[in-house]
């Protein structure tokens, strides 16, 4: 049993690989390294890891026996929202040099890949109503939490460096990313922490 | 909270996965209730009870410290 849960497939892998490129991205934005919007594409870009990422955790979930029906169904409707949002940010961050700084597009422009953020969230709703097997809702609400926690602490402690002057400011869309790190750590951390009573 | 799961299964031959089944939960979830990970609500309790034919009290154990509090 436990070797078989060892020997499991490495989503864990792909979501370091995915922080890694955010990290590096960002380091390169804020030194200025790249200019806007290159960043912008890169991070796009690199919400493609996600698709590895949550086919890898499909099969560690069959393979440790996890597997339900509402979770082959919030696999596939994540899937297809992370794809469209890499594919809004993509489409976002290339036509902003097209259009006119102050036209009305750019409201379009910025809106566009907030849909399918909503989408992923919605997901996560959809899921957690649909879910008939109440140990796998727990876990996913735990790890939601665990994403919760990650983006509260991380967004506090990167306020106050911004505050004191130490860090330069950067754009809050950083959240939604770090959510989805914190939900694949809470998903990936195993049931250590179920001695409820 | 201990149970008697295991060898309720094994008295009847079945698998985690068999029971998982009767159940309708997947095997993880029953894993994790039979190693007392995680304590079931009392509407699985009661599902639980009904698949063995016992009731609720026959499958699962109050703890030690408990039972001396009583």
């Amino acid at each position: 049993m436990t070797d078989a849960v060892q020997k499991k497939p490495k989503p864990g892998l792909w979501a370091g690989l995915f922080a890694a490129n955010l990290g590096i991205i960002a380091a390169l934005f804020i030194t200025g390294a790249l200019e806007a919007p290159t960043p912008y594409i890169l991070f796009a870009l690199n919400f493609l890891l996600l698709i590895p990422m949550i086919k890898a955790g499909k099969q560690a979930q069959e393979e440790s026996g996890a597997m339900t029906r509402a979770m082959r169904d919030y696999n596939r409707r994540f899937l297809v929202a992370s794809a469209l949002y890499a594919a809004t940010m993509l489409g976002a961050g290339g036509l902003t040099n097209v259009i006119p700084q102050e036209s009305p597009a750019m409201w379009l422009l910025a809106i566009a890949p907030m849909l399918p953020a909503f989408g992923m969230i919605w997901a996560i709703t959809r899921y957690l109503r649909e879910e008939t097997d109440e140990y796998q809702r727990y876990k996913a609400v735990r790890a939601s939490m665990v994403g919760l926690g990650f983006v509260l602490v991380l967004g506090t402690g990167w306020g106050f460096l911004e505050t004191f002057g130490l860090v330069p400011h950067i754009w809050a869309w950083w959240v939604f990313p770090a959510w989805a790190m914190g939900l694949a750590l809470g998903m990936v951390l195993p049931e250590h922490a179920g001695d409820a009573s | 909270m201990n149970n008697r799961l295991r060898v309720l299964r094994a008295e009847r031959q079945w698998s985690q996965q068999d029971l998982a089944d009767r159940l309708e939960v997947s095997r993880q979830s029953v894993n994790a209730i039979e190693t007392g990970k995680y304590d079931p609500s009392l509407p699985l309790a009661f599902k639980i009870a009904d698949v063995f034919q016992l009731a609720i009290e026959e499958i699962f154990l109050r703890d030690v410290g408990e039972q001396a509090a009583e």
